[in-house]
C-alpha cells in the first residue's frame, strides 16, 4: 500500500462519515459523552482522595512529620524542592492541672502564625482563639477542658512532673476535631513562655501539590541519616492509607463495569453502524477492492469516528472537571461526621494522566475491536450474497 | 474472451435445494455483446455473477481473458476484477455517500490512474451520458434514469474488457431504456469490450449479437448474429 492509495481511502473514510451526517453525529456524540463523562469521575475520585489526605495532613502532622531533631538543625535544612513550609515544634510532655483536677498532656510550643498560616486545626475552634505569641495563653481540646472544667478565660497549670515547678497559663480557645487522637491530649501555647527543654524538636512539613511524601522522606534520610526520624503520612496514617488504597481498587472496579457497559454500547452501535452500511461494501467489494482494503476502510472509518469522538470527549471532561476544580464540589452534607474531611467537605476534582488517557484509549481500542467482526462479514461473504440483501 | 464451461450452482431455500444454474457451457468472442434472456429465476443473474466472480460456482469453470478466476485467491480475484470487469446492477447500484463524480471516478483511483487524468476521463464520461450538470449531485437527487446512466458510465470509466450488465434497463422507461442500451453499445464497440447483458428488454435482445435463452439454470436456445 502506497501513501496515495492510503490517502485515497482517508478520504473516501472521511467522506462516508461526513456524508452519513446523521449516523455519525449521533455514535460520536455517545462516544464524546461517555469518554466525557468517564473522565470527570475519574477526576473526581482522584479529587476525594486528595481532599481525604488533605484534610488529615493539614489539621497537624503535615505531609511529613520529623521527629526527635537535634536543635542544631535549622528548619530552612529541611526546606528541600517540593517542599512548601516547615513548621517548628517543641513537644513538652507533662501535666495540666487545674485544683485536684490533673491531666496528661502534650503541649506544643509553636509560633501561632505559622501553625494559622499552614495547618487547619485553628479552624476546629469551637470558642475563644488562638494563642498569640509572647503570651501565656493555651489552645485546648473540649476533652481536655471538660475533664478539668475549664472555660475560656480561666487560668491552668503546665508542669512536667508532679515535683515540677508550675507554669500558668490562660485559657484563649478551645477545640475540637473530631479525631480522637487530637481531641484527647493535645494543647497549644506560643513558643519561649515555657522553659523548654530546646534539645529537640519536631516538625510539620508540608509539600507542593504533587509531591510525593514517600520521595521527601527518602530525601531526607540520606541528608540527615538516621539520626532523625522522619514519617510520611502514609506511615503515620496507615488506615488513610489503606482507605485510599480501597478507593482506588474501587474506583478502578467501578471505572471497569461501566468502561464494559460503554464499551458494549459503543461496539454494538458499531456493529449496527457497519451493517446498516453492508450494501456499500458490498458494492465496493464488486469494483474490485481487495479484503485488506475493505478492512482497511472500516477501520478507518470506525477510527476517525472514535478519534474525534475522543479528542472531544476528552477535551469536554477536561473542561467540566477545571470548572469544577475552580468552584470545588461541595459535599459537607455527606460528609461533616467523617474524620477524613474534618476540616472541609469540599472536593476538588484533579486530572491524572491515568484518568485522561484510559478512557479514550478503551473507547478508541473497544471500537476499532467491533469493527473486526463486521469486518470479516464483509470479507468473507460473497459479494453477491451481500448485493441480494438489497 | 469468455470460456463458461459446466456451471453448476445450487442454493438452500429454507429446505429446498434450488438449483440455480446446471451445467451451462457458452462462450463469448471478444468485442461482442450477448443478452442472456429468460424468465425471473432462470439463472440469469447467477450466471452473470460467476462471471464476474461475485458468486462461486458450485461446479464448472470460468475463464475470462485466459485466467480460470475462480482458481484466483481473493486479493488476485479482487485485483482482476477492477482492473478487466465493469458491472451495471438492475437499481444502479451507486455510492450513497460519493457525488456521481466521485462514483465515476472510485474504479479510476482504484486502478491508480492520476488525479488529472482521472477528471478528464469522468469530465468525458459525464458529458457521454449528458449529466455534466449533475457531477456534485448525490444518488439521492437523482432519478432512476440518470442513476443508471452514472451506474453504466462508473462501469466502463476504467475501460474494462468485460462489462457485466444485470437488467440495466429493468427499471427504467422505454425511451430512458433504448437512451441507455444504445450509449452502452456504442462505447462497448468504441473500446471492443466483451459485454453480457442479462434481459427481458426487446431493445437490448434486437441490438446484441447474440441471444442465449435460459430456462430453469440451463440453455434452451442460443442465437448466433453478426460478430462485430
Amino acid at each position: 500500500m502506497n501513501a496515495g492509495s492510503f490517502a485515497f481511502w482517508m478520504r473516501i473514510a472521511s467522506l462516508f462519515l461526513l456524508r452519513s451526517r446523521r449516523t455519525t453525529v449521533v455514535l460520536s456524540l455517545m462516544v464524546l459523552l461517555s469518554v466525557a463523562i468517564l473522565i470527570f469521575l475519574s477526576s473526581l475520585a482522584v479529587g476525594i482522595n486528595d481532599a481525604m489526605v488533605k484534610n488529615s495532613v493539614t489539621l497537624y502532622s503535615g505531609h511529613v512529620a520529623g521527629f526527635d531533631l537535634a536543635a542544631d538543625l535549622a528548619p530552612e535544612r529541611l526546606e528541600v524542592e517540593g517542599v512548601d513550609a516547615v513548621v517548628k515544634r517543641i513537644e513538652n510532655r507533662g501535666l495540666l492541672q487545674r485544683n485536684d483536677n490533673i491531666e496528661p498532656v502534650m503541649l506544643v510550643a509553636s509560633d501561632p502564625a505559622e501553625e494559622i498560616g499552614n495547618t487547619a486545626l485553628w479552624r476546629k475552634i469551637t470558642g475563644g482563639r488562638y494563642p498569640q505569641n509572647g503570651n501565656a495563653e493555651i489552645l485546648l481540646s473540649e476533652y481536655l477542658s471538660e475533664r478539668l472544667g475549664l472555660d475560656i478565660g480561666d487560668q491552668v497549670q503546665f508542669r512536667r512532673d508532679l515535683n515540677s515547678p508550675a507554669a500558668a497559663f490562660r485559657v484563649t480557645g478551645i477545640y475540637r476535631t473530631g479525631i480522637e487522637k487530637l481531641d484527647r491530649s493535645l494543647a497549644f501555647c506560643p513558643p519561649a513562655i515555657l522553659p523548654d527543654d530546646e534539645s529537640r524538636w519536631s516538625a510539620a512539613i508540608f509539600l507542593d501539590d504533587g509531591i510525593e511524601a514517600e520521595a521527601i522522606v527518602r530525601q531526607y534520610r540520606e541528608r540527615f541519616g538516621s539520626a532523625a526520624q522522619f514519617k510520611s503520612w502514609q506511615q503515620l496514617m496507615p488506615d488513610l492509607r489503606q482507605l485510599i488504597d480501597l478507593n482506588y481498587v474501587s474506583m478502578s472496579i467501578v471505572t471497569f463495569i461501566v468502561f464494559g457497559l460503554v464499551a458494549v454500547g459503543v461496539s454494538s452501535a458499531f456493529v449496527i453502524f457497519i451493517l446498516k452500511n453492508l450494501r456499500e461494501y458490498g458494492i465496493v467489494k464488486s469494483m474490485g477492492v481487495t479484503p485488506f482494503e475493505i478492512g482497511l476502510l472500516i477501520a478507518l472509518e470506525v477510527g476517525l469516528m472514535n478519534l474525534v469522538a475522543c479528542i472531544g470527549g476528552v477535551a469536554l471532561g477536561v473542561v467540566a472537571s477545571h470548572a469544577m476544580s475552580a468552584i470545588g464540589i461541595d459535599l459537607t452534607a455527606f460528609t461533616s461526621h467523617n474524620r477524613y474531611f474534618a476540616v472541609s467537605g469540599v472536593v476538588i476534582p484533579r486530572l491524572t494522566p491515568y484518568s485522561l488517557w484510559v478512557p479514550p484509549a478503551v473507547a478508541f481500542g473497544f471500537g476499532l475491536a467491533a469493527s473486526i467482526w463486521p469486518t470479516m462479514l464483509v470479507v468473507r461473504r460473497r459479494t453477491a450474497e451481500i448485493l441480494r440483501g438489497i | 474472451m469468455i470460456r463458461v464451461q459446466g456451471l453448476g450452482k445450487a442454493y438452500r431455500s429454507g429446505r429446498r435445494q434450488v438449483e440455480a444454474l446446471r451445467g451451462v457451457e457458452c462462450s463469448v468472442e471478444q468485442g461482442t455483446a450477448l443478452a442472456v434472456v429468460g424468465k425471473s429465476g432462470s439463472g440469469k443473474t447467477t450466471l452473470l455473477n460467476c462471471i464476474g466472480g461475485l458468486e462461486r460456482p458450485d461446479s464448472g469453470s470460468v475463464h475470462c481473458l485466459g485466467i480460470n478466476i475462480h482458481e484466483l485467491s481473493r486479493r488476485a480475484l479482487s485485483m482482476f476484477q477492477r482492473e478487466h470487469l465493469g458491472f451495471v446492477f438492475q437499481f444502479g447500484n451507486l455510492l450513497s455517500y460519493l457525488t456521481v463524480f466521485e462514483n465515476i471516478e472510485f474504479p479510476l483511483a482504484l486502478n491508480g490512474i492520476s488525479r488529472r487524468e482521472r477528471d478528464l476521463r469522468v469530465g468525458a464520461l459525464l458529458e457521454s451520458v449528458d449529466l455534466i450538470d449533475s457531477a456534485r449531485a448525490l444518488p439521492g437527487e437523482l432519478s432512476g434514469g440518470e442513476v443508471q446512466r452514472i451506474s453504466f458510465a462508473r462501469a466502463v470509466a476504467h475501460r474494462p474488457q468485460i462489462l457485466l450488465a444485470d437488467e440495466p434497463t429493468a427499471s427504467l422507461d422505454s425511451q430512458t431504456a433504448h437512451d441507455l442500451v444504445r450509449l452502452m453499445l456504442d462505447v462497448v464497440r468504441e473500446e471492443r469490450a466483451t459485454l453480457i447483458v442479462t434481459t427481458h428488454d426487446p431493445v437490448v435482445i434486437e441490438l446484441a449479437d447474440s441471444i442465449m435463452h435460459l430456462r430453469d439454470g440451463k440453455i434452451v436456445d442460443e442465437t448466433r448474429a453478426t460478430v462485430l
